[in-house]
């Protein structure tokens, strides 16, 4: 039967969390110990809750669903944004978000302002190209989430495959294609204008990218996330190749629209450029989406750069250890990059493709060079 | 590159007649044929202050900005007319936001030419350190809405947060934080006691010490540089062809500063330099305003410790006391018919300002304001309590026409850039 092979299929390739999928110790009585069901077992006997319970526990579905997917996201989404306006704060002498749960330092805040968008109206413009302006801000998550699918985090993965960095890099270059794609459906003058400058923005560091990315992939020899983790249990990926390092660092930047490079939305030139004309809850989606690009975009460079997952084992978390040491390092990277935000300023369109298109694209041939002679040397 | 123009049967949407743009017939028609675009950058523009900017885009180059100025325009000269004198103080200082006693001193001394009074040595060294209080509050402003316009918002928040420091000041020594109305015809409205005098010299040690941060994050800054050098260079010769004031035409190279040509107040008595770059960029327009904070506050420093040597309370001029004497006496004597005692809401300054009538003729000041010169004319009939005409020129009106010709051929990017370098204040110019 169809329901039992899945059911079965499932269950033989469990996550193994120990507080949760093992039997739990409760006391100890003389000689015998007395166990608890492992909580995934409860309702293990339960028709519909045991097979939805065994999915979500399921190897595959929970590197999706949880970490490093959605709910990961959904945690960086919600932690990053207030604690960019705190650090931001901090620096510029005031408090930042506080009326909204004072004691707790007013971390709800993002969801209060989620809440508020959503019980804004959404207004479609009457030049705007309706299907398009209300579909590209949702699917503008199909390219956020389809590159968990090849980001392993430790043992919880989703595909495993020798193509995971290339295909990782090619999934996340879609985002841009959505970006401009909603700038054209808002019609607008300064949505067109935005568009045009992600394009420019685009073209400038996309390259560069993908030539240090595929620097480090030489200089491993796959583009297998587990290959390039285990190589790097010694020594980091950015003491191997700080040039490709350095690239990938300031071509998130530019991706992900951060400062100095916040150029395609930049509020006082270009009112957001492409997301000008969006209200209400889409418009919350859409300011989401640099910051999930942003997430995705840390989880590479951890696994290239900063050993990815490797870190000390903690036992009673299982497979959730390594994960939650790739999600640290992603989260110290993006807290880097939304600090920025204090510092710089913004640069002009010209001043930032030039850097792109020059000492950027030399620097990922450096980058590339070093990769190319330490994969001949085989220090690896 | 060869250019190749296609004719295209478009037109502009018929919504563009009803905004009555301020541009010649056929611009609009014209860019919509050619690959150009015309955008309108405010009034309701994150970068751009109440006014509206019509920019013509050849790509990412502006070709044309032309303004549309008058959003905020409150009609202050004929406002003016219908106002006594001394109603006229808290009117003229209401265009800009900071420079409250530059705006009052120009009108101020315009009265007391028509009157021909001598102003007390303390009055003018207590004017002196207010308008330059002023003057580094409303740097500190321009700075802060430079920054954001780069999209610093740190160095948005730190001069902001300085200039908290100016008000309070301007609260001590006026009762008011922003528009202090403090200096009347003859002086100033009460003397300030040694210790809001101690508070003023530790506000310039306070600004001195963070602008020293200050300059760590955002003035050099190399995205700052980068943004601000080489950006609408405007030469020696177009400065004065486009009458430029202020520190925007020292930024050029013209070492003028009505303070040190035609001075007034204590500044003749003070040693101070008048700052000037020659490279007529925007950076240099920004560093021209940065450097004369310094000078401001080596001004107040100066001004206040001789303020402090000497004696206390002669702050108005004896004609105007005199006049003071006469009205007390004659409310002792119960002389007065319209004004009774403090039970008058108009106040004591009304007793003795409220029938002052100026001498038939026309009086001129110029006065140099945070932002330029600022020009004051007073024409009296010689009868009324109130002037038969009053003309304001503000600085910000005066450079409009050097700001726009130098927006020609910058990048879009570049306006918030040249806007924030030229710290245009719309309601300072529409008045």
């Amino acid at each position: 039967m169809c329901y039992n092979e899945l059911l079965s299929m499932f269950r033989e390739n469990l996550v193994h969390i120990p507080f949760l999928t093992d039997k739990i110790l409760l006391f100890q009585y003389g000689g015998s110990a007395v166990y608890g069901n492992p909580l995934v077992n409860v309702f293990a006997n339960v028709p519909i809750l045991n097979f939805i319970l065994a999915a979500i526990f399921w190897r595959p579905l929970f590197a999706m669903l949880f970490i490093p997917g959605l709910v990961a996201i959904m945690l960086v989404l919600g932690i990053i944004i207030w604690l960019e306006r705190k650090m931001t704060a901090k620096v510029q002498w005031r408090y930042g978000p506080l009326e909204v749960s004072r004691p707790i330092g007013g971390i709800i805040q993002p969801l209060a302002d989620g809440m508020r968008y959503l019980f804004q109206e959404v207004i479609v413009h009457g030049e705007a190209h309706r299907p398009y302006f209300l579909q590209f801000p949702l699917i503008s998550f199909l390219p956020v989430l389809l590159p968990i699918l090849v980001i392993p985090a430790g043992a919880i993965y989703a595909i495993r495959t020798p193509y995971a960095i290339p295909i990782a890099i090619a999934l996340v270059a879609l985002i841009p294609i959505v970006l401009i794609a909603i700038g054209w459906a808002s019609n607008s003058k300064y949505a067109y204008i935005g568009s045009m400058r992600e394009v420019f923005m685009y073209f400038a560091y996309e390259i560069a990218m993908i030539i240090a990315a595929m620097a480090m992939v030489v200089a491993y020899g796959s583009g297998d996330a587990f290959v390039i983790v285990q190589k790097q249990s010694l020594i980091p990926g950015i003491l191997i190749n700080p040039f490709a390092c350095l690239v990938f660092f300031v071509a998130t930047a530019m991706a992900t629209a951060r400062f100095p490079f916040e150029i395609p939305d930049a509020d006082s030139e270009v009112v957001f450029g492409p997301f000008v004309e969006y209200t209400g809850i889409i418009f919350g989606v859409v300011m989401t989406l640099a910051y999930e690009k942003l997430y995705i975009l840390s989880l590479l460079l951890s696994i290239l750069f900063l050993g990815g997952w490797n870190g000390p084992y903690i036992v009673w978390l299982g497979d959730l250890s390594p994960a939650i040491w790739l999600f640290i390092k992603a989260f110290v990277l993006v807290v880097i990059f939304v600090f920025f935000r204090t510092v710089y300023g913004r640069y002009r369109l010209d001043q930032a493709v030039r850097a792109g298109w020059s000492s950027l694209l030399a620097l990922s041939f450096v980058s590339l060079g070093v990769g190319v002679c330490i994969a001949s040397a085989g220090w690896f | 590159m060869k250019e190749i123009s296609v004719e295209l049967p478009v037109e502009p949407p018929v919504e563009v007649k009803s905004l009555f743009l301020p541009v010649p017939p056929g611009l609009m028609e014209e860019s919509y044929k050619k690959d150009e675009l015309v955008i309108f950058v405010g009034p309701q523009h994150g970068g751009s202050g109440h006014m509206r900017i019509i920019v013509r885009l050849k790509g990412d180059v502006i070709t044309e900005a032309i303004p549309d100025p008058g959003y905020v325009h409150r009609g202050m000269e004929k406002l003016a007319e219908n106002r006594l004198y001394l109603q006229n103080i808290p009117l003229l200082e209401r265009p800009a936001i900071m420079d409250c006693a530059n705006f009052n001193l120009g009108y101020v001394r315009a009265i007391e030419k028509a009157l021909d009074i001598e102003v007390p040595e303390r009055a003018e060294y207590i004017r002196t350190i207010l308008a330059e209080l002023c003057r580094i509050g409303t740097h500190l402003y321009d700075a802060g809405i430079l920054s954001v316009f780069l999209g610093h918002t740190t160095g948005f928040m730190w001069p902001f947060a300085m200039r908290e420091m100016i008000c309070e000041a301007l609260m001590r020594v006026s009762g008011a934080r922003i528009t202090a109305s403090y200096i009347v015809p003859g002086g100033v409205r009460r003397d300030v006691g040694r210790d809001v005098l101690e508070y003023i010299k530790e506000v310039t040690f306070f600004i001195e010490r963070k602008t020293k941060d200050f300059e760590k994050i955002f003035i050099m800054n190399p995205v700052t540089a980068a943004r601000l050098k080489d950006v609408a260079t405007i030469s020696k010769k177009d400065a004065i062809k486009y009458g430029l004031v202020g520190p925007f035409l020292r930024a050029c190279g013209v070492e003028y500063d009505t303070r040190a040509v035609e001075p007034y107040g204590a500044y003749d008595q003070l040693s101070w330099d008048v700052v000037v770059a020659d490279e007529g960029d925007s950076y240099a327009r920004f560093l021209v305003r940065v450097n004369e904070i310094a000078q401001s506050i080596s001004i107040i420093r100066q001004a206040v410790s001789i303020l402090r040597s000497m004696p206390e309370g002669n702050v108005i001029s004896p004609d105007i006391a005199g006049k003071k004497k006469k009205a007390k006496k004659k409310e002792e004597e119960g002389e007065e018919e319209e004004v009774k005692g403090p039970s008058d809401v108009r106040g004591k300054l009304y007793r003795y300002y409220g029938r002052l009538t100026l001498p038939p003729g026309e009086y001129t000041t110029v006065t140099e304001a945070a932002r330029g010169t600022v020009l004051y004319t007073i024409v009296s009939d010689g009868q009324s309590t109130v002037p038969y005409r009053l003309r304001v020129v503000t600085p910000g009106w005066l450079y409009l026409k050097g700001f726009m010709e130098s927006l020609k051929g910058c990048r879009l990017a570049d306006l918030q850039a040249v806007y924030g370098s030229f710290g245009y204040f719309p309601p300072e110019a529409d008045r």
